[in-house]
């Protein structure tokens, strides 16, 4: 190909360079799912966490499809390094996110790495895991003023509601 | 000579009813302005020398503080001013042993305080307080709203439940206006009274009478005097809390919050007829309000708004009961609510 300035300038290109190449990269986020299929919930730097989701979930939509389906356990098999995770993925993970369409991992920033490097971290976690909530959502207080005249509001509505459904 | 008699009877008869002429408003006001000014001295003057009391905080994060203050002078207020900004700013209430007390009170012995915002784990006391400020400050505006002429008679602040969506506040005004009915020009017109004594930051002080002093203060409104009476012999030591906002004094069933600054929106939604009674036609006058600290977006303040807009029941019982929630609960459809507003 003509070598152009353009290859050296990188404005507008999403795909993100993990490892040595692409097969690198393809190893390294296998090896990140993998102990994310073990843990559900690992802390990894934000780059390979956030490449790492979008595999997370393909696999979960994968898994959905049953163990008996060929395709599904070829994808389990080459993703996941350990096979002892293999009936771990289609008997506990996918039976959990069977209600929801997408969406089935979180990932939560944290404070950079102690090391030399100081690289930004990230905390990658599937929902539903047995560990404490790592953010709550910050509600006011349900007694407060302004939320306990929605509580009335709410209340007045739905009589309302009933009232019609009876006339 | 007939004559000269029958006008010494006119006037004599004429001058005992001079008597009980009708002061203006505004005279009325400023005597018992006046009044509450003199009692409110008297009780300052109890104290002469400067005593000191302990006051131990009970705030979260300064559990345990300990403030010196001066006995009969320093108030939840001053306390607060010893901490920060934030606390002058955000305290509605304050708690002293346990018992909600106006922040405006003088302290008068040595004891646990904790001063209680909006945003508490626990707010009701303060929902409760800003609710009946808000209804008080109602009734200030409909008084000075009227022209001279007319008389407005404020009769009292029913205690309605902050989920019913409205305070209200009972009044009766001149007969001549029985067949006035309030446009919506003119519920603007009051809001915007409200919003001006907001604008003005007007503290509300407490002073706890005895029933005679009260008795002076209303002399010229005999259903104040009747509501004295009834409050008098509710409390348990006998006395009556007057609060002073700017030059109007109100009585009031419990504590009110620290000052009219701490409303930010403030709407009159409506004046309901509610019909004859003791005093001439009564009316409900109603509205919404919320603090600075927990504002609405529009959309949200727009249906609360439409819904402070109906008229409020108040369950009538003694005062002494609790008060009823005015709603049926969801989970009975089938009777029809007793208290059914616009069917």
């Amino acid at each position: 190909m003509r070598l152009n300035i353009q290859m050296l300038i990188s404005h507008g290109r999403v795909a993100r360079k993990m490892g040595l190449g692409p097969e690198s990269r393809i190893n390294m986020l296998r090896n990140i799912l993998t102990g994310l299929v073990r843990h559900e919930r690992i802390e990894t730097t934000r780059g390979r966490a956030d490449e790492v989701r979008f595999y997370a979930e393909k696999l979960i939509d994968y898994a959905k499809k049953g163990d008996t389906d060929e395709k599904a356990m070829k994808m389990a098999n080459f993703w996941l390094t350990e096979k002892d995770l293999i009936p771990k993925l289609f008997k506990v993970l996918a039976p959990r996110f069977e209600t929801q369409p997408k969406a089935y991992t979180r990932m939560a920033r944290i404070p950079n790495r102690e090391n030399l490097d100081k690289a930004a971290m990230a905390v990658l976690e599937y929902k539903g895991n047995p560990f404490p909530p790592l953010q709550t959502a910050k509600r006011d207080n349900e007694l407060t003023l302004i939320n306990q005249l929605l509580k009335g509001y709410r209340e007045e509505r739905a009589q309302q509601a009933a009232a019609k459904v009876e006339a | 000579m007939a004559c000269r008699t029958v006008c010494q009877l006119l006037q004599r008869r004429l001058a005992s009813s001079a008597a009980s002429v009708r002061l203006s408003p505004a005279e009325v006001r400023g005597q018992r302005s006046a009044v509450f000014s003199r009692e409110q001295a008297r009780q300052r003057a109890l104290y002469p020398r400067t005593e000191k009391i302990e006051v131990t905080l009970q705030i979260p994060g300064l559990q345990g503080t300990l403030l010196v203050m001066n006995k009969g002078v320093s108030t939840p207020h001053s306390c607060a001013r010893h901490l920060t900004e934030w606390y002058v700013t955000s305290s509605a209430l304050a708690l002293v042993d346990g018992n909600p007390w106006p922040l405006h009170q003088p302290l008068t012995q040595s004891c646990s305080l904790s001063l209680l915002t909006f945003k508490d784990t626990d707010p009701l006391l303060v929902n409760q307080a800003y609710w009946r400020s808000c209804a008080a400050l109602l009734g200030q505006v409909l008084e000075d709203a009227f022209k001279e002429d007319f008389s407005v008679e404020l009769i009292r602040v029913p205690e309605v439940l902050v989920t019913s969506g409205a305070f209200c506040c009972d009044v009766v005004l001149d007969p001549q206006l029985d067949a006035w009915n309030p446009s919506e020009e003119s519920l603007r017109s009051l809001t915007r009274g409200a919003q001006q004594l907001i604008h003005r930051d007007l503290p509300w002080e407490p002073l706890e009478v005895v029933p005679p002093v009260a008795l002076e203060v209303f002399s010229h409104s005999r259903c104040k005097q009747e509501e004295v009476e009834e409050k008098s012999a509710q409390s348990p030591k006998g006395t009556v809390m007057l609060y002073r906002c700017g030059d109007h004094v109100l009585l009031s069933g419990g504590p009110l919050v620290a000052r009219t600054g701490l409303c930010s929106q403030y709407e009159v939604t409506a004046i309901h007829p509610l019909g004859e009674g003791e005093w001439g036609l009564h009316r409900r006058a109603q509205g919404l309000s919320l603090p600075f600290q927990l504002q609405a977006h529009h959309t949200v303040w727009r249906k609360l708004r439409s819904r402070a807009e109906k008229l409020v029941e108040v369950p009538t019982g003694s005062a002494n009961e609790a008060v009823s929630d005015t709603l049926t609960p969801p989970s009975a459809p089938k009777q029809t609510p007793p208290h059914t507003a616009q069917q």
